[in-house]
C-alpha cells in the first residue's frame, strides 16, 4: 500500500522534540494510544501536549517525563480515579499547564480551520479561567447588536494524532464510533496524522462514504495500528480495557510507574499486544462491545 | 417504601428533573447521572432525548464499566463529533438538564473542579471541568449532585471557580439569551433549589430521617430554612425494579457511594462479573468451534 501509509516508527520522526501535540479521542474513548506508546519509545520530549477530556493518553507521557506543557479541559482516570502524574507535575510545578474552558478548547480549533484568527461565543461567563489566560479568553462585541461575546484565540498545533476505524494510502479516515474531537485538531493542525484499525483499499472507504470524516487533503501520514487505542475504546470494535487501566492507575499511584514505563519502552507494538492482549483478553474485550445491552433488549 | 438505598433516592430524584424537553448530554461516565436518565426516559420523560458519548438520540442502556459506551450507539439514531452536534445543543439552548458533580460547590452556584490551593501550584490539582463552564449556565436546569453532604463540599466560596450559573433569576437569564430554569442540588441528605439570584438556596425537601439543623449544619453557605419542609419521595417499587434489574444490575451506581477504602475491591468484583458475562457469550461459538 503507497501513498501517506508509513510504519508506527515514523509518528517518532514527524514529531519533533518540543511540539504542541493535540491528541484525539475523549474520556477513556479512542485516544490514540499506539502512538503515545512510540512517542515514548522514540524518546520524544519537552512535548506540549493538548487534549479535551485526556485520559491515560496524557498521563502516560507526563508520566514517562515527555511533557513540558500540558493544555487540557479535564483529564481523569475517572472510576480509577484523579491522573495521578498529572497531578504530581503540577502540583510539584514539574508540568506546565493551560486549563481551557472544554468548548473554548475546541471553539479555538475551529477557527484555526476555518482560518480565522479567533471566534466568537456565548462564552463561560462568570468562569475564573479566561482571566488567567488573556492570549486566549478575551471579549468582543457582536458588531450588529453589541451584545458582549468571548472571544478565543485560533489554535494550531503542530501535529494532531487522531485513531480512525480504518483508512486509506490517500488518508481518506472513517469512525464508525466515538470521534470526539478528532475531526476539529485535525483540520487545525500543520500535521496530521491519522493511526487506524485497518489500512483498506479506497473501494472500502467509497463503500461506506458517509463514515469519513477526514478527508484525506488534511492528513500527513496514515499508520495501521491494530487496537491501536488500546487500553481506551474504539467502538464498536472493543471497548476499554478496564483492567489495564487499572493495573495503570496502581502503578501510576505508587511506584511501579517506572517499571510500567520502562516495559513499553522496551517492547515493539506488536510486542505490547502480544503481552496484554493475550490470553483470552483480545476476546473478552470484543465480546463486551458485542454484549453491550440496551435495556429493551435485557432479558 | 423501604429497603432502599440513598444513591437510588438520589437517582430517582434527579430523574424527576428530566422530562421530554431538550436534549440530555452526557460526558464521562458518571454512574449516577446516567442511571437517573435512563430511569426517566423508561418511565415518565420517554421523549427525553439523549446524547451519550458521540451517540446522538440513544436508547435506554444497560449500564457497566466496559458496556456502557458500546451500547450507546446500538440504539442511537446518530454518531456526530463534539463539535458537529455536541456544541450546537450546548451553545443554541437545545441543553435541557445538566447534572453535575464538583469537588466544591458554592451558594452562587458556582463550582470548582480545577483545584485547591493556589491555582497554579495547587495542593490538589482537580480534572478540570471539560465542558461544564459553559454547560451548566447554559442548559435550562441544572442539577448538582453530591454523595456527601458536608461542609467541605458545600462551601461558603469555591476556592476558584471553574464554572458558574452566572444568571440564576428567570427573568435575568432570559435577558441574557438563557433558558429559564433553576438550580437543584440533591445530596445524601436533601434536595436544595434556589430560582433568584438575590435570594439563597432553600431547602425543598429532606430525605426520611433527617432534620432541617443537620443539613443547615452541613452546608457552609446560607440556607432559606421554610417552616414547613416536605419529605424527598421515596423511589417507588417499580423504580427499583427498574434500576436494579434493568439499568443497573451490577452496581455501577453504588461505586461512588463505597468507603474510600473498599473502593477497589467493589470495582474488582463489578468488573470481574462483566468478564465472566462476556466469557460465557463466547462459549456457543467456541463449542461450535470444537
Amino acid at each position: 500500500m503507497a501513498g501517506k501509509v508509513a510504519p508506527l516508527e515514523a509518528v517518532g520522526d514527524l514529531v519533533a522534540d518540543g511540539d504542541v501535540v493535540a491528541l484525539g479521542g475523549a474520556w477513556f474513548a479512542n485516544h490514540p494510544m499506539a502512538a503515545v506508546r512510540q512517542l515514548l519509545r522514540s524518546g520524544r520530549r519537552d512535548l506540549h501536549a493538548m487534549t479535551v477530556v485526556g485520559s491515560i493518553d496524557v498521563d502516560l507521557l507526563a508520566g514517562a517525563g515527555s511533557l513540558a506543557h500540558l493544555s487540557f479541559s479535564m483529564v481523569t482516570l475517572e472510576a480509577f480515579g484523579l491522573a495521578p502524574n498529572m497531578r504530581r507535575g503540577i502540583e510539584g510545578g514539574t508540568l506546565g499547564f493551560t486549563e481551557y474552558t472544554g468548548l473554548g478548547l475546541l471553539i479555538g480549533l475551529e477557527a484555526q480551520g476555518r482560518g480565522v484568527p479567533y471566534l466568537p461565543y456565548r462564552g463561560p461567563f462568570g468562569s475564573d479561567i479566561p482571566a488567567r489566560y488573556p492570549d486566549i479568553y478575551s471579549s468582543v462585541h457582536c458588531p450588529f447588536s453589541g451584545e458582549e461575546l468571548t472571544a478565543v484565540r485560533a489554535i494550531a498545533p503542530d501535529v494532531a494524532i487522531v485513531h480512525a476505524t480504518r483508512c486509506d494510502a490517500e488518508g481518506n479516515a472513517q469512525w464508525d464510533g466515538t470521534s470526539g474531537p478528532d475531526v476539529e485538531m485535525a483540520k487545525a493542525a500543520r500535521r496530521v496524522i491519522v493511526t487506524c484499525e485497518e489500512v483498506v483499499s479506497r473501494e472500502e472507504i467509497v463503500a461506506r462514504a458517509h463514515h469519513t470524516k477526514v478527508p484525506g487533503y488534511y492528513v500527513t501520514a496514515v499508520v495501521e495500528a491494530p487496537f491501536g487505542a488500546h487500553p481506551t475504546s474504539h467502538v464498536p470494535l472493543y471497548p476499554q480495557d478496564a483492567w489495564e487501566l487499572m493495573d495503570y492507575a496502581a502503578a501510576a499511584g505508587g511506584d511501579g510507574l517506572r517499571a510500567y514505563v520502562d516495559r513499553l519502552r522496551a517492547e515493539d507494538e506488536p510486542g505490547y499486544r502480544a503481552r496484554v492482549l493475550g490470553g483470552d483478553r483480545a476476546r473478552v474485550l470484543r465480546a463486551l462491545a458485542d454484549e453491550a445491552q440496551l435495556v429493551e433488549t435485557a432479558t | 417504601m423501604t429497603g432502599y438505598e440513598v444513591h437510588e433516592l438520589m437517582t430517582c430524584r434527579v430523574a424527576a428533573e428530566v422530562d421530554g424537553e431538550g436534549v440530555v448530554v452526557m460526558g464521562s461516565f458518571t454512574p449516577l447521572a446516567y442511571a437517573a436518565y435512563m430511569l426517566a426516559k423508561l418511565t415518565h420523560a420517554r421523549d427525553a432525548y439523549l446524547v451519550g458519548f458521540d451517540a446522538v438520540g440513544m436508547a435506554p442502556v444497560r449500564l457497566s464499566f466496559t458496556g456502557t459506551e458500546a451500547a450507546a450507539y446500538k440504539g442511537a439514531v446518530g454518531r456526530w463529533g463534539m463539535l458537529t452536534e455536541i456544541n450546537s445543543i450546548h451553545l443554541s439552548n437545545h441543553g435541557g438538564v445538566e447534572a453535575v458533580s464538583s469537588a466544591q460547590f458554592d451558594g452562587s452556584g458556582a463550582i470548582n473542579l480545577s483545584a485547591i490551593g493556589d491555582f497554579e501550584r495547587p495542593k490538589v490539582r482537580l480534572p478540570g471541568g471539560a465542558g461544564a463552564a459553559e454547560v451548566i449556565k447554559m442548559y435550562r436546569r441544572m442539577v448538582a449532585y453530591f454523595g456527601s453532604h458536608t461542609p467541605r463540599t458545600l462551601v461558603d466560596r469555591v476556592a476558584f471557580t471553574t464554572g458558574t450559573r452566572w444568571m440564576v433569576g428567570d427573568a435575568a437569564r432570559t435577558a441574557h439569551h438563557l433558558q429559564p430554569g433553576p438550580i437543584v442540588v440533591v445530596t445524601n441528605l436533601a434536595v436544595l433549589v434556589k430560582d433568584e439570584d438575590d435570594r439563597p438556596f432553600r431547602i425543598e425537601s429532606l430525605h426520611p430521617g433527617v432534620d432541617a439543623g443537620t443539613v443547615v449544619e452541613n452546608t457552609g453557605f446560607a440556607l432559606e430554612v421554610p417552616d414547613t419542609i416536605p419529605t424527598t419521595a421515596e423511589p417507588t417499587a417499580e423504580q427499583l425494579r427498574l434500576l436494579r434489574e434493568e439499568i443497573d444490575p451490577s452496581g455501577t451506581v453504588r461505586f461512588d457511594f463505597v468507603p474510600a477504602r473498599e473502593r477497589l475491591d467493589y470495582l474488582r468484583s463489578i468488573l470481574d462479573a462483566e468478564w465472566a458475562r462476556a466469557e460465557a457469550s463466547l462459549q456457543p461459538a467456541l463449542a461450535a468451534r470444537a
